[in-house]
């Protein structure tokens, strides 16, 4: 595929997808002209760019669909359910084009022929009660209606042009003689006068504006059109008179009384530059003279250089009548968009992917030149390897933030989803967005699509009741589902949240003992039993319908996020609604750590999580809690957890992490500071070993493992459960 | 070298454009909306000839031509804009504005390079 095509692929989907946004809100507001204006845009371009690379099938498709967007920008055909619903299912068929063209195909296959053809069936529609507008580029060509009126043939066989410049033709960024030039290449300039007559005396001379005029005889074999094309720029303010070869003599009569200069003194110019002989001056004179008498009296009143120059022109079919009117009804230019549109340089993103494991290696290869400083005690050599480091680590958050990209663009995909499921499944349910802007990395944005549509499809089809049932709760016959982002402690976090029934406390526990999934009588917090739709094994086809089922169950759902290092928690109250909250690592990249030894290892605990260090006091050694200023903070020993060989040294820290607003203590031996962290995953035969994220590289070159933070939390709190043979806290009684 | 500015929102277009125009011996300039062309303007950027746009979000095609007519340096410079058939009233428009001419898209090579030739001098 060639560079143009491929940009226009790139271009085309991000112009469909605006269309498709704005078709969406259009439903919403139907009167909003801004966004109205901003959907024929998008269609305009594409349509454009399409024509541009010489794809007929895009262009042809999208001039239909262009038709009826500038019927509606016209107020010509009002919007519609059913016009927003087509629409969209042209944007569809568009969608559906862009792949056959991006597969390189010529053409789409007869299928999508079909279903396109179909389409602009219905398109047209919209279209065909229209009065027949002027087909566009039509030229009133003048030639044919030369008056023929009255005198012999002047015998020449070139054309005649005067042009009479307007004063602001300077102004508009052209020159005069460019036209001159640019005629020379039509054919061949016969004679040519030069009309200095309006240029006023030096004091009154404005030396920006225009005052000449030209009398041109050019031989040439191109047409009228071909030669008033020439003037195409000027002739709003300019006055333009073409005689072709061999006018009448009244034509040139005409000429003359039109022109401002003095009847004699320009027949005489013009029979010096060759377009009449002196004869026919006379005769031509003599005979305008007579047929001013028969004249009718209005005709008399304005004499045609009185009269405006728009009606002049159009009078000599040298203006096109709809250019007049159009300047004669200013109209109102419909203020754009003033949305704030940043400045974009699109860039491959294997190229950001090789620049951001650059910046890793770097990263690295500056932890170990800092460490080689450090050990050689050179004062000079150390400071010059921490300006290094602090540079190191600008590049680092530069280098990460160009992988940010917003999550609106996710979101606003499931405007639609919304839309479509709603009236399939026939239930009135509204899509509210906040915290778009919201940035996190693209490699995150473009895996979290998949689990956030199971989950909106899941709050849609489970969550929300069907209208009435609504009603008869007391609940807005709308149901409601919110997404939702914001970052927390360096974490993103998005929450599905629906406005419906809740999940179901009793059904769950029946089904998960029906499953084998938990003993009967065993008793459950309701937590605990909220927590069970996320077994494997639990969603099962009796729960499968066309939207929400598809095969899948919450437990891929919950794994494809913890492939992201992410996890995802679900909290219900039954009869009014369920939050899923998803947590994810802001990046995939690096991160700022805080690197702390174990024995003869080293771990690295994000530094976001971090809250605090403190000394693990003697008294507290046979407890894994301890009193945090009146806080309970249960802690969790990292030796004994990777049951590490050794002796506890005599000075035990704890370092207090924080996750989803829980916190818990880690302790290990010692702390080391903080650490750039390039996190390297590990590889997939560890992926079950809990408390564990991935693994960085050292700058003594040692392997470091990064600890993850949420797991060992989650642990701490099953095992002080199972324990002390209480039920499992709430998320929030830590802090407690 | 001649260095021609083009701005338009549609990359698929600024591209085919600049191609053509490289191939003609052209330098170009290209922008991507008004407010970044009007920028590159205001930092005095050398230009024989604008061509841009006039449908863009944000700033618009008019309203770059009337700003860039207010800076001295660019009072005479030749002012292109690309417009349809369908766009009659804005031709109107963008001339009081100050452009010198526009170009009809589609346009073959010949014709955007005829123009061309006919408003630099």
């Amino acid at each position: 595929m060639d560079e143009l095509t491929s940009v226009f692929i790139q271009e085309g989907r991000e112009q469909l997808q605006t269309m498709e946004t704005g078709l969406l809100e259009l439903e919403q507001n139907p009167d909003d002209r801004d966004n109205i204006n901003g959907i024929f845009r998008a269609a305009h371009t594409i349509k454009g760019a399409s024509g541009v690379i010489e794809c007929g099938f895009i262009e042809s498709f999208m001039h239909k669909v262009e038709n009826v967007l500038d019927r509606l920008r016209n107020n010509e055909i009002s919007v519609s359910a059913d016009l927003t619903g087509l629409l969209l299912r042209c944007c569809d068929h568009l969608g559906l084009l862009m792949d056959v063209l991006e597969n390189g195909s010529k053409e789409p296959e007869d299928e999508a022929k079909t279903n396109g053809n179909a389409l602009q069936s219905e398109l047209a529609a919209y279209t065909s009660n229209a009065g027949s507008p002027t087909p566009p580029g039509q030229v009133i060509e003048a030639e044919s209606e030369v008056h023929a009126s009255g005198g012999g043939v002047v015998d020449t066989d070139s054309w005649h042009i005067s042009v009479r410049f307007g004063p602001d033709v300077l102004r508009g960024g052209m020159d005069p003689l460019s036209f001159l030039h640019f005629l020379a290449s039509l054919g061949e300039i016969v004679a040519l006068e030069t009309i200095p007559d309006a240029i006023p005396s030096a004091a009154e001379m404005d030396p920006e504006s225009c005052y000449l005029g030209f009398e041109i005889r050019l031989q040439t074999r191109s047409s009228k059109a071909d030669i008033e094309r020439v003037f195409d720029f000027c002739r709003d303010d300019c006055e333009l008179h073409i005689l072709p070869p061999n006018s009448k003599v009244s034509e040139y009569q005409k000429l003359i009384k039109e022109l401002p200069e003095d009847d004699m003194r320009l027949g005489e110019i013009l029979v010096r530059c060759g377009a009449l002989t002196q004869t026919e001056l006379e005769e031509g004179l003599l005979s305008q003279k007579q047929a001013d008498q028969p004249v009718s009296p209005q005709n008399q009143d304005a004499s045609p250089l009185q009269q405006p120059l728009g009606e002049i022109l159009v009078d000599h079919k040298v203006v096109r009548k709809e250019v007049v009117d159009a300047a004669v009804s200013k109209q109102t230019q419909i203020s754009e968009k003033k949305a704030v549109e940043a400045r974009l340089i699109r860039v491959q993103a294997d190229k950001l992917d090789q620049l951001i494991d650059l910046v890793g290696e770097l990263v690295i290869a500056g932890a170990s030149t800092n460490l080689l400083a450090t050990r050689s005690r050179q004062s000079d050599l150390i400071e010059s390897t921490s300006i290094l480091t602090r540079l190191v680590e600008n590049i680092r958050d530069s280098a990460l933030q160009l992988r940010m990209v917003q999550i609106g663009e996710t979101f606003n995909r499931f405007n639609r989803v919304v839309r479509d499921v709603s009236r399939e499944i026939g239930k009135e349910i509204d899509l509210v967005i906040t915290g778009a802007e919201t940035e996190l990395d693209k490699t995150v944005v473009e895996k979290i699509g998949d689990p956030l549509m199971h989950l909106v499809r899941n709050s849609m089809d489970h969550g929300i009741e069907a209208a009435d049932i609504r009603e008869e709760k007391g609940k807005p016959r709308r149901g409601r589902v919110e997404l939702k982002a914001y970052h927390d402690s360096g974490s993103i976090v998005i929450e599905v949240i629906d406005d419906g029934g809740g999940l179901p406390r009793n059904k769950i526990l029946a089904k998960a003992i029906d499953r084998g999934l938990v003993q009967p009588g065993q008793s459950l917090s309701d937590q605990e039993i909220i927590n069970l739709i996320w077994e494997p094994g639990f969603s099962t086809a009796e729960q499968v319908t066309n939207l929400s089922g598809r095969g899948v169950g919450m437990d891929v759902v919950r794994r494809n996020i913890q492939s992201l290092r992410g996890n995802c928690e679900v909290s219900s109250t039954e009869g009014e609604g369920t939050t899923f909250t998803i947590r994810l690592p802001l990046t995939l990249a690096i991160i700022d750590g805080f690197l702390v030894g174990v024995g003869k290892s080293a771990y690295v605990i994000p530094l976001d999580m971090v809250i605090e260090c403190i000394e693990l006091k003697e008294n507290t050694a046979d407890r894994d809690f301890l009193n945090l200023r009146g806080e309970v903070l249960p802690f969790v020993r990292l030796r004994e957890m990777f049951e590490m060989s050794g002796t506890r040294p005599p000075r035990e820290n704890i370092v207090v992490v924080q996750y989803a607003g829980q916190k818990a203590g880690i302790v290990v031996d010692h702390l080391m500071g903080e650490f750039q962290t390039v996190i390297k995953p590990l590889s997939s035969i560890f992926r079950h070993l809990r408390g564990i994220g991935g693994s960085t590289i050292l700058g003594s070159g040692e392997v470091a493992l990064i600890l993850d933070v949420h797991a060992l939390i989650q642990r701490n709190a099953d095992l002080g459960a199972r324990e002390h043979n209480f039920s499992r806290p709430d998320t929030t009684d830590f802090n407690a | 070298m001649k260095t021609i500015f083009l701005v338009d929102d549609s990359a698929t277009i600024l591209l085919s454009i600049s191609n053509i125009l490289a191939k003609a011996g052209y330098a170009t300039e290209k922008a991507a909306n008004g407010e970044e062309a009007l920028r590159k303007f205001q930092s005095g950027i050398k230009v024989d000839l604008l061509i841009t746009d006039l449908n863009m979000p944000g700033m618009n095609g008019i309203e770059l031509i009337k700003e860039v007519r207010k800076l001295p340096a660019y009072r005479f410079m030749p002012i292109l804009f690309l417009t349809t058939e369908s766009q009659q009233s804005r031709k109107l428009e963008a001339k009081a504005a100050g452009a010198s001419g526009w170009i009809v898209k589609p346009a073959t090579a010949d014709e955007l390079l005829n123009t061309i030739k006919l408003v630099l001098r």
